[in-house]
């Protein structure tokens, strides 16, 4: 009688996934998204990134700083601001991946991710110096920044005056003095930054030299090196603790199963209730046996969910392939995800199969569906706790205990310390037999709810019926 | 002939309300048999017994020679009380799907399908979804999904409500012609007056108890006309002038027809000739009982029920069939 529940299995997959409403929920949302952020990301890149070309006009007070300001603002002095700055970002990016810091460090001298960062900086601009007088009037020269003025033979994009006491401190003075910039209005930030970064550094180098100290000398003294965390394993291995994205993965996992086996549940509550309301269930069970239809329905809904966990390991894993992260997923993780899914769908599809059969309607479900629902939610309360200490007596029990095993021992196994695998097996074990006590249960309830009509019941009718049946 | 269909002492209980009780019939194969009696009575719940969508309480059941039908399902057509289909599915997947479920090969159950939906003057609906379609249109789509299997056993549960006239004839056509074509025929319904005119046998059924299991002569033969129908030139005067006369008990008249009831023992064309010659009349005949009779009369005699006559014979007719379900 296999082919009556692949006849059942296949309508109830057909009817799910070739819908517009699946189609636009599960392909074509996640691929706008796909699309809309590296669009977004241009558009913005686009829009604020003009060009600057111009005349940046100097005003010196200090009489020193000037051929320094020229050599930063010039073309060579802009493009090695700009590396200097990445290298910085590129640094922190390593700090946070922790492990991957090398082949990351690899994956950034790559030509297109270099040409990726040059696109996040914009085009550089492309500045003149044009050194003013010191008793220039800085009143007049303003004007000459207004946003009419532009396109003037002798308009401005930016004015920089610098303080008479910024290399030399005048007397009695705590402090040096610095340096003013006005700029036309609606310049870019970015552009800003550069302008004030060059400054500064003209200032701060004349500073030095006025002082008779080297740069590199304070540079090395002002810089203290601290690597990153290590934490001691019992094997006294030394290996880097745990990064924001060590962190991540095992939330990821979770939420992978969470979302994958709701999806199939939900429908199949829905799509009970809808046989059950328009009794077309009658028709079903004259040719199929309720332990068929529940069957064929159930493998019909585990294929939806199939479909979706495919689609997000898909899109996460070439994501990973990517940024070349591949290894953080090893194959028999995905397996053992997989394998997870499985149980924990047949757990949580057996209840919604019983809470569909039981009701008239969708409305009475809500009071037999939210103990089940919150179940599901669980994990998010204890996916820290784990994370953080996966290998405890607290995360052990959780991953043997159903039905929050598949959740917690799949964070455990996503995590830097992965469970030994006698444990998974154990669990996988335990999980199975409850899984299979659930769709026992939930054959007895579907069995008799089927064809009953009437008041919604509650838990306590549906264990009656269990043993009516 | 081997039997269909064999119940025997069955009994099936909802809590505290026993909808069948010992129920014990026999439907020979070939046979078209008429399950009536009133809303409530316990058609569904043996019919859907007969289907093993419900398991009986006690009992032995054998359908088509198996113990239970969840064997033999594919050789049974059944067109359930409560119609539903898919609505968001197209009339002809829907077909489709119903066929592969009762084990059809796929290969020639599309021309099947069409051919059916042509035969019942639905063949422009194939592709419409079932939502679209009218009560009576999806009606007949369940009857091909009854029936597009071949089954050997065909159980119509209420067939016959909520059809017009007209789909009424074709739908009981198509029926008689699945008799004709030698397969087993069960039928419900709550309306004596269809049962009476397409059934072999009928079983009658009142509060989860058979009361009657006998076949359309029997009955006619076992219910002999006691009573005297008339239409009198002058029915004031025919009244006064029949009453009183030898053989006839009590008359009543209803639009200008007598009904005169015989005295036990009276001989019927006695009593006929004495009233025509009392007094002149345009009609007269020796009304044979209607099921309806039949029925209120063996409830009546149940000592256990005092039934109102007049609900009763409400509930034997078409107005009736909003009301409660079996």
């Amino acid at each position: 009688m296999m082919h009556k529940v692949v006849a059942v299995a296949w309508r109830e997959f057909s009817s799910t996934v070739l819908t517009k409403a699946f189609f636009i929920g599960a392909f074509l949302i996640p691929a706008l998204a796909a699309l809309a952020i590296p669009l977004i990301v241009k558009l913005t890149d686009e829009a604020k990134a003009p060009e600057l070309v111009g005349t940046i006009a100097v005003v010196d007070r200090s009489g020193e700083v000037l051929p320094g300001v020229e050599q930063r603002l010039s073309v060579e002095g802009i493009a090695g601001l700009i590396a200097e700055t990445s290298a910085i970002a590129r640094e922190a990016i390593a700090e946070q991946l922790g492990e991957q810091a090398a082949q990351m460090q690899e994956h950034m001298d790559n030509p297109m991710v270099q040409a990726a960062i040059a696109q996040a900086f914009g085009p550089p601009p492309r500045l003149t110096v044009e050194p003013l007088p010191g008793e220039a009037d800085v009143e007049v020269q303003r004007d000459r920044l207004k946003p009419s003025a532009e396109g003037d033979a002798d308009a401005l994009v930016a004015l920089a005056v610098i303080a008479p006491d910024s290399v030399r401190k005048a007397e009695d003075a705590a402090a040096y003095g610095g340096y003013e910039l006005f700029v036309r209005a609606k310049t870019d930030d970015r552009h800003i930054d550069l302008i004030r970064r060059a400054l500064r550094d003209a200032v701060l180098e004349h500073r030095y030299a006025a002082a008779g100290v080297d740069a590199t000398d304070v540079e090395a003294l002002t810089s203290v090196s601290a690597p990153r965390t290590q934490e001691i394993t019992d094997t006294g291995e030394a290996r880097g603790a745990t990064s924001a994205l060590n962190m991540m993965l095992p939330f990821v996992f979770m939420l992978l199963l969470i979302m994958s086996v709701m999806v199939g549940g939900q429908y199949l509550l829905t799509t009970t209730i809808e046989e059950k309301s328009s009794r077309v269930v009658e028709v079903l069970l004259s040719a199929v046996s309720p332990m068929q239809l529940m069957t064929g329905k159930i493998i019909g809904q585990m294929g939806v969910g199939v479909v979706m966990l495919s689609i997000y390991m898909g899109v996460g894993m070439s994501t990973l392939v990517a940024f070349s992260l591949a290894d953080l997923v090893s194959p028999e993780k995905l397996v053992y995800l997989i394998v997870y899914f499985v149980l924990a769908y047949f757990i949580f599809a057996s209840f919604m199969a019983a809470i569909g059969s039981a009701v008239n309607e969708l409305r009475e479900a809500q009071s037999l569906q939210t103990p089940v629902m919150l179940t599901v939610m669980l994990p998010y309360f204890f996916w820290m706790p784990i994370t953080r200490d996966p290998n405890s007596v607290f995360a052990i029990v959780l991953s043997m205990v159903p039905p929050m095993s598949p959740f917690a021992m799949v964070v455990r196994i996503a995590s830097t310390e992965p469970p030994p695998a006698w444990q998974i097996f154990l669990s996988m074990g335990i999980t199975a037999a409850f899984a299979l006590g659930c769709v026992w249960f939930a054959a007895k309830v579907f069995r008799v709810g089927l064809l009953m009509f009437g008041k919604p019941p509650n838990f306590r009718t549906l264990v009656k019926w269990v043993r009516m049946a | 002939m081997p039997d269909a269909v064999i119940m025997e002492g069955i009994t099936k209980t909802f809590g505290p309300k026993v909808a069948v009780r010992e129920m014990n019939l026999r439907v020979p194969e070939g046979a078209l048999y008429g399950f009536i009696g009133p809303n409530g009575a316990g058609k569904t719940t043996t019919i859907r017994m007969i289907m093993s969508i419900m398991f009986p309480d006690s009992g032995r059941l054998s359908v088509l020679g198996k113990a239970s039908a969840v064997e033999s399902k594919d050789r049974i057509g059944y067109l359930p009380e409560e119609r539903g289909v898919y609505k968001k599915m197209k009339v002809g997947a829907f077909l489709r799907l119903i066929g592969r479920l009762k084990g059809m090969p796929g290969a020639g159950l599309d021309a099947k399908v069409r051919g059916w939906l042509e035969r019942v003057d639905l063949a422009d609906v194939y592709a419409k979804r079932c939502d679209e379609l009218s009560k009576g249109m999806q009606q007949k789509v369940q009857f091909i999904a009854a029936v597009l299997h071949e089954p050997e056993l065909i159980i119509l549960d209420e067939p016959f409500s909520g059809l017009d006239p007209v789909n009424m004839r074709l739908l009981r056509d198509l029926f008689l012609e699945q008799h004709a074509a030698g397969r087993t025929v069960i039928f419900s319904t709550h309306v004596m007056h269809q049962a009476e005119q397409l059934c072999d046998h009928l079983i009658m059924i009142n509060k989860g108890n058979k009361v009657l299991d006998a076949s359309m002569e029997e009955i006619r033969a076992r219910y002999d006309p006691r009573t005297i129908l008339f239409e009198p030139l002058d029915p004031g005067a025919a009244a006064a002038a029949v009453r009183g006369l030898q053989g006839v008990g009590s008359i009543s008249a209803t639009n200008g027809v007598l009904e005169a009831s015989l005295v036990d023992g009276a001989e019927p064309t006695a009593v006929m000739r004495r009233i025509v010659e009392a007094a002149p009349v345009t009609r007269i005949e020796l009304r044979r009982p209607t099921l309806e009779d039949v029925f209120i009369d063996i409830v009546s005699r149940d000592a256990g029920s005092e039934a109102d006559e007049a609900s009763l014979r409400a509930s034997l007719r078409e107005e009736a069939a909003a009301g409660a379900r079996a």
